[in-house]
């Protein structure tokens, strides 16, 4: 396997790592967290070091105890967390046991950590520029126009557009792209030693997501600062960090440089993990590999390594004997069986999907010249009325059997259009065309009996299902509503559905918190298929899902839709979850499609600019050929109040001419089945044209 | 916000007209002719019609209504035939000091809540926060005349420490210049709302510490304090002010008991005692007053929360 770590960065491998210069050493760290009678481990015994001027990346899944470690060396542990072994030396000062005021001076001064972006992870309040000089008032004592000065040059420097205007916003007014830069700003504000990045850009768009991390890069050079970098997104460790960590379970499972470790794997978690990520190039006939189980409780004693009941080379001394770690230069891992490099190819092809329930000819599902928008309130005192601009205009049709993926940033309508699809928002005008028949059209009776064909499942499995109600009842509710068979019948279905997507029985009669939130998912799923649909719209289906779990829901979504012979539609941000799941691809830009095509042609050749950039910005473990006419995205998507004239990729366009800002192009094709609609497109247009739009 | 402000004023003149319709009406209903009530039960029936003539009481209900709405438009709330007052003036001089009273026991009410109620968010679960949410179940379901009669008998009778009379001084500023007078009915007024506020308080600053910059405030090395203070503080009181603005026009109710019990000339004693001599302009004008009072205190509330929250826009 190939790593290109560098692509695309030129900073990273300018930053040389000087191992005589240690900045934090940790040594056997382990920390408990006691609520009433419960006690949980999240960190058992992880030592580390970390370098000036380099970048460590810690990647795990949700509870794996990666964020705890990162909070255990910030001395921030939750209520009823505390070290109760090993030490942290930080230049020298031992942080377990410092007293509360000592931390004080270090943290945010000398040890920073940037956290992931929410709506809340500032202030709502208060002015960015007052958050931002806060810690450097405090800790540095400036004066307040000192301090000032200082948080503007800081959101200068993370490359916030014309500081000084936005020292006085509040942080509703910035993008999240932005919030995050101004959360950048306000913990390297003091120059500290180390910056701990907790998942800064999980909540990102792609585009963005590459931009903040090149940001973070090239701080720490220019500032000197070491970085922890903790993540789940294996493609971001792989680009970015110099140095990997592995964790599992509350333990490094495997630790050395970044090539070294995707190349030659050691940990057969490492090994699964890797296999277990839809990538851009995976051969869709390919079943993704997938870890079986869950990961452990914490709570419990281990015994044994923590990995073993999920592991396929498992033995018996794995199940009694935690593995010892193994230091092979500076690759170092903790287990019996140890794999030497990716998992070797023994996969399952999956089945030709089935055409089953074609009843009429023709597409099963129809959007023609979709629109919706939705009011914004005025602008300015007594401005007029102005309108979101959600869709506008989108045609496409789904065939009987067939997915049909959309992906855009967040903001660009995907969500939108998706909820008009299974009628459970109106259009503004155009219309949703159900086997032949105008959904748009349909009274509210009639579209009744329509909307058991027609199934969502949504992304946050934990908001969608009702937590007073048992997964039985959630399971039946459907079929009682349309009233089919006696609540025999439906119990025996719901058991059916369960047993469909994976669940024993004995779930029926859980309640949702009771399930993890893989199980909770495929739950969803369930419900989703109870009426038997022949349309499935999954909105988000496996964002909210760990990468081990997230492949056992992509491999079950692709076997349900071959068997039922479903028409889906998958939307979702993740370029390569899209690929992994469809057949056809439409790419939405500012209420718009862009690009439409079959799925591996489209992510092989991109036609549009938007599309090529997308994709450039997606960090992946392998590297791809690309697009060398366009980098990446940049910049945030403009306003759907006010969508640019033309073209509406024209602002973020490195091709655009005056003609993109006139003329708004129309789809044309490059290909069969595949449409772009650009008037500089990456690939020929078939059809010799003016490419006229006038 | 502009257009917001103005529909918001147009909103209460409606509501504010539909109050005065229906209390109107219904003192009409309920009571015998001004007349008979001025001039008393052994007035003669012509001498009562020749005063409800006079004054336009024999007049339909309608008419009567319309030339009162006239007369509340120039600022005239009729008069007290029974006083022999303008209602007004009357108003005047006893709102001011209410206005004082309430004042003093919600200033004194939101000093304690605020920071107990962060408190109890700060030792959740905790023995403190235990006791106080206990206390304040306790006192919020206490009704401000047996906590008032208590107090006196606590203070003013076994201690001897303060009277158990409210100044008589006419001064609406009595609350600073006669502080030992004042602090029975003060402190009355505050508890029960003491016990709102702060569970309120509470539940509003548990939200609010579960918010991720909290934990980043914390990440800069702030100290505990000033993580509350800077950062908490503010956002926490937000749902208050709403509380606030609509607890205004109740704090006018529970004024009347207060004022009754503790003999304190104000708004509330003024209701009471007309409500005694059936002086249908006086209650009329104090109902209004209720009304203006609630459509006034949410409609403050409204715009101060946007103020305080940038977040908030004020949809038209």
């Amino acid at each position: 396997m190939a790593l290109d770590s560098t692509a695309e960065s030129t900073i990273v491998s300018a930053a040389p790592a000087a191992p005589d210069e240690r900045v934090l050493a940790v040594r056997d760290l382990s920390v408990e967290i006691r609520r009433g009678d419960r006690v949980v481990r999240p960190v058992s015994g992880v030592s580390l070091d970390l370098h000036r001027g380099e970048t460590l990346g810690i990647v795990g899944e949700t509870g794996s105890g990666k964020s705890m470690t990162g909070l255990a060396l910030m001395g921030m542990l939750p209520a009823g967390g505390r070290v109760t072994a090993g030490s942290i030396d930080f230049g020298g000062t031992e942080l377990v046991g410092l007293p509360a005021p000592a931390y004080r001076r270090i943290r945010g001064n000398d040890m920073a950590m940037v956290f992931q972006d929410s709506l809340t992870a500032l202030n709502p309040t208060r002015r960015i520029g007052e958050q931002v000089a806060e810690p450097v008032r405090w800790h540095q004592g400036l004066s307040r126009r000192a301090a000032r000065q200082r948080a503007e040059e800081m959101l200068a420097l993370v490359g916030i557009p014309r500081p000084r205007e936005r020292m006085d916003d509040h942080p509703h007014q910035l993008s999240g792209g932005m919030r995050q830069r101004v959360m950048i700003a306000m913990a390297l504000v003091c120059e500290p030693k180390v910056v701990i990045a907790d998942e800064p850009t999980t909540a990102l768009d792609v585009t963005i997501q590459a931009e903040i991390l090149d940001l973070l890069d090239d701080l720490r050079v220019r500032l000197g600062m070491a970085m922890i970098l903790v993540t789940h997104d294996m493609g971001v460790i792989a680009r970015h960090a110099d140095r990997v960590g592995v964790m599992y379970a509350g333990r490094l499972a495997e630790t050395g440089p970044t090539t070294a470790l995707f190349e030659l794997t050691r940990h057969r978690y490492t090994q699964a993990l890797l296999a277990s990520i839809p990538s851009l190039t995976h051969d869709r006939g390919e079943e993704l590999h997938s870890i079986g189980g869950a990961p452990p409780d914490l709570s419990a004693a281990p015994v044994g390594c923590a990995f073993a009941p999920r592991c396929t080379a498992v033995t018996e001394r794995c199940r009694t004997e935690q593995p010892a770690v193994v230091a092979e230069g500076s690759h170092a891992f903790a287990c019996w069986n140890p794999a030497s490099g990716p998992v070797e190819h023994a996969t399952t092809r999956l089945a030709a999907p089935a055409r089953i329930g074609v009843e009429h000819d023709g597409p099963r599902l129809r959007v023609v010249d979709l629109h919706r928008e939705y009011p914004a309130g005025h602008g300015a005192w007594f401005g007029p009325r102005r309108t979101v601009k959600a869709v506008s205009g989108v045609t496409f049709d789904v065939a009987a059997g067939e997915t049909f993926g959309l992906v855009g940033e967040s903001g660009c309508g995907k969500s939108s259009l998706g909820r008009m699809l299974v009628a459970l928002d109106r259009p503004t005008a155009g219309e949703v065309v159900f086997e032949g028949r105008s959904l748009t059209a349909m009274r509210s009776r009639e579209l009744g009996a329509h909307r058991a064909r027609l199934q969502m499942m949504f992304q946050d499995s934990s908001a969608a299902l009702d937590p007073r109600m048992r997964i039985g009842a959630i399971l039946r509710e459907p079929l009682a509503i349309q009233g089919i068979g006696s609540r025999a019948e439906r119990t025996a279905t719901a058991r059916d559905l369960l047993a469909d997507v994976g669940l024993p029985s004995a779930v029926l009669e859980r309640f949702p918190h009771e399930l993890s939130g893989g199980q909770r998912q495929r739950v969803a799923l369930a419900r989703a298929l109870a009426l038997d649909p022949t349309v499935l719209v999954a909105d988000e289906p496996v964002s909210a899902l760990d990468v081990s779990i997230r492949s056992q829901v992509l491999n079950l979504m692709r076997r349900l839709q071959g068997e039922r012979g479903l028409s889906s539609v998958v939307i979702s941000h993740d370029l390569a979850v899209v690929r992994y799941l469809s057949d056809r691809v439409g790419v939405m830009y500012l209420g718009r499609l862009v690009e439409t095509g079959p799925a591996e042609e489209v992510y092989a050749a991109p036609a549009h600019p938007y599309t090529a950039g997308l994709l450039a910005a997606v960090p992946e473990i392998s590297s791809m050929p690309r697009d060398q006419r366009v980098g990446r995205v940049r910049g945030d998507l403009p306003s759907p109040i006010d969508p640019p004239s033309g073209c509406r990729f024209r602002t973020r366009c490195p091709l655009a001419t005056e003609r993109c800002a006139e003329v708004e192009p129309r789809l044309e094709e490059v290909g069969p089945g595949h449409q772009v609609a650009c008037h500089f497109p990456l690939q020929p247009v078939v059809r010799p044209s003016h490419n006229g739009g006038a | 916000m502009a257009w917001y402000i103005v529909r918001r004023l147009a909103v209460s003149v409606v509501v504010l007209l539909g109050i005065s319709a229906v209390v109107f009406f219904l003192l009409h209903l309920v009571s015998d002719s001004p007349g008979r009530v001025v001039l008393g039960q052994r007035a003669s029936p012509e001498a009562v019609a020749a005063f409800d003539h006079e004054h336009g009481f024999d007049r339909p209900v309608v008419v009567q209504y319309v030339s009162y709405l006239g007369q509340l438009l120039q600022g005239d709330l009729g008069r007290s035939y029974k006083l022999n007052q303008d209602v007004s003036t009357l108003l005047q001089q006893n709102a001011a000091r209410s206005a004082m009273l309430s004042l003093a026991g919600l200033v004194l009410a939101l000093v304690i809540a605020v920071p107990l109620g962060i408190l109890q968010a700060v030792k959740r679960n905790s023995v403190v926060d235990r006791v106080a949410t206990g206390a304040a179940y306790v006192l919020y379901a206490t009704p401000a005349f047996l906590l008032g009669l208590v107090l006196i008998a606590v203070f003013s009778q076994q201690l001897d420490l303060l009277p158990a009379e409210a100044s008589q001084s006419h001064s609406p500023w009595v609350v600073f210049t006669d502080p030992r007078s004042m602090a029975l009915p003060v402190v009355t007024i505050a508890v029960t709302s003491i016990a709102i506020f702060s569970q309120y308080q509470r539940s509003s600053a548990l939200d609010q510490l579960g918010q991720d910059y909290i934990r980043v405030a914390r990440a800069k090395g702030l100290p505990e304090r000033l993580v509350l203070t800077r950062h908490l503080l503010r956002n926490a009181c937000l749902p208050l002010i709403t509380l606030v603005g609509t607890m205004i026009p109740l704090l006018l109710a529970g004024n009347l008991i207060v004022e009754s019990l503790f003999n304190y000339s104000g708004l509330g004693l003024l209701f009471l005692n007309s409500l005694h001599r059936e002086d249908y302009p006086v209650l009329l004008a104090y109902t209004l007053i209720g009304g203006v009072l609630t459509v006034v205190g949410n409609f403050i509330a409204d715009i101060a929360v946007a103020l305080a929250d940038r977040r908030i826009e004020l949809a038209s």
